[in-house]
């Protein structure tokens, strides 16, 4: 097994990876995404054999809290706290519910809903250990369909129209 | 997980749902490409400066008689004097940026180094300092200081930076050194990478230059 056949294993989680800074309001998901790949590639005896995503994840994240920074945003952005992301593409109800949870719990309901990570991977992505990760988990989720339901039902789906 | 309905609302809800498909096999071809590192081949001051000199130290207290042994293979192995006085003289040819100054690098007396050692680790902290500062005035659109910083490390990269031939053995050195500071590079692809790097810094794209900042700078 060469390093090169390991990486390709890895690299094949780019598009996933640029998708992550995508959601999470990089400005230039796919240059941060390759920049994460090649310090997984620099340090590809640390990224995790099994399931390197969570390493990823880890790593996109402190590139988008350095892009952060850098852009003023958020200039004294706590470690684990991602801003929210604009969510242009989201109704608003949804919207409202997600930026009105705190940081780490908007990002735990995202990594599971969105980067398609079981718990336990997302607990890794945040430095949390899987049991704590849970509580936050059913926390958030908690909290977030408090806020949908004080807000009153979610509006009725739109249903796609192919071929107009 | 995704059985409860306010997940599967929210997972529904995900604005990107596919992965995007890109070029991938030229960004895969590019980063293996790449070495572990644009490391200069002898000069070991990529990750941190501390550690380098660190280790430096290390291995002349461990081969006490290093530069007996050196002599004795017919190596061009010079003592800490020479480096230093190396050091100090590419100082006074390669600028730094404003408000940087020249960290001090101190060595055992037993350390040796290839001749020329110490104008590499002046290349390379020179280096470092300008993409450091290149990236930080895209980032702040300082538009002037980006430009002075790009002149200056695309400087150093032509004028200072040597790419040891294919299959150079790691004590390669160019035949003329006559007080020309330079860092010898790798055979590796590192020389392009980081042409490249420089090539998307100068199209506005700093991300990759400060992700190398980070990666060479001292401690």
């Amino acid at each position: 097994m060469t390093a090169e056949t390991d990486f390709r294993a890895v690299f094949s989680h780019l598009g996933a990876v640029a998708n992550y800074a995508r959601r999470r309001g990089s400005t230039d998901a796919d240059a941060l995404a390759a920049e994460v790949m090649t310090i997984a590639w620099r340090r590809l005896p640390n990224v995790p054999k099994g399931d390197p995503r969570p390493w990823l994840f880890a790593t996109a994240r402190n590139l988008l809290l350095a892009e952060f920074r850098a852009r003023g945003r958020t200039p004294h952005l706590a470690e684990r706290d991602l801003p929210a992301p604009e969510f242009a593409e989201l109704d608003s109800q949804l919207r409202g519910a997600l930026l009105a949870l705190s940081p780490l719990d908007r990002e735990a309901l995202l990594l599971v809903a969105w980067e398609d990570l079981t718990p336990s991977q997302a607990g890794q992505a945040l430095g949390i250990n899987p049991a704590a990760f849970r509580v936050r988990l059913l926390r958030a989720r908690r909290r977030l369909r408090a806020r949908l339901e004080d807000d009153g039902p979610a509006p009725l789906p739109v249903p796609e129209v192919e071929g107009s | 997980m995704k059985t409860d309905s306010v997940m599967r609302r929210l997972a529904a809800a995900n604005p990107y749902p596919h992965d995007a498909a890109a070029a991938r096999e030229e960004l895969f071809a590019q980063i293996v490409g790449q070495p572990a590192a644009a490391r200069p081949v002898r000069k070991t001051y990529r990750r941190s400066l501390v550690v380098a000199v660190a280790a430096l130290v290390a291995v002349a207290v461990l081969a006490s008689t290093a530069f007996a042994i050196s002599q004795w293979l017919g190596g061009d192995v010079v003592k800490p004097d020479v480096t230093n006085a190396e050091y100090h003289q590419a100082q006074r040819q390669l600028p730094l940026p404003p408000g940087v100054t020249w960290p001090t690098l101190h060595f055992q007396a037993n350390t040796v180094m290839s001749r020329g050692g110490g104008g590499g680790f002046a290349v390379g902290i020179a280096q470092n300092a300008w993409e450091c500062e290149w990236a930080r005035a895209i980032r702040a659109r300082d538009e002037k200081s980006a430009a002075l910083a790009q002149t200056e490390a695309q400087r150093l990269l032509r004028d200072n930076v040597i790419v040891a031939p294919a299959g150079a053995s790691e004590n390669w050195a160019p035949p003329v050194v006559a007080g020309h500071p330079y860092a010898v590079y790798a055979d590796d692809g590192g020389y392009e990478w980081v042409r490249g790097t420089y090539a998307l810094a100068a199209a506005g794209h700093p991300q990759r230059l400060a992700q190398r900042c980070r990666a060479n700078s001292p401690g």
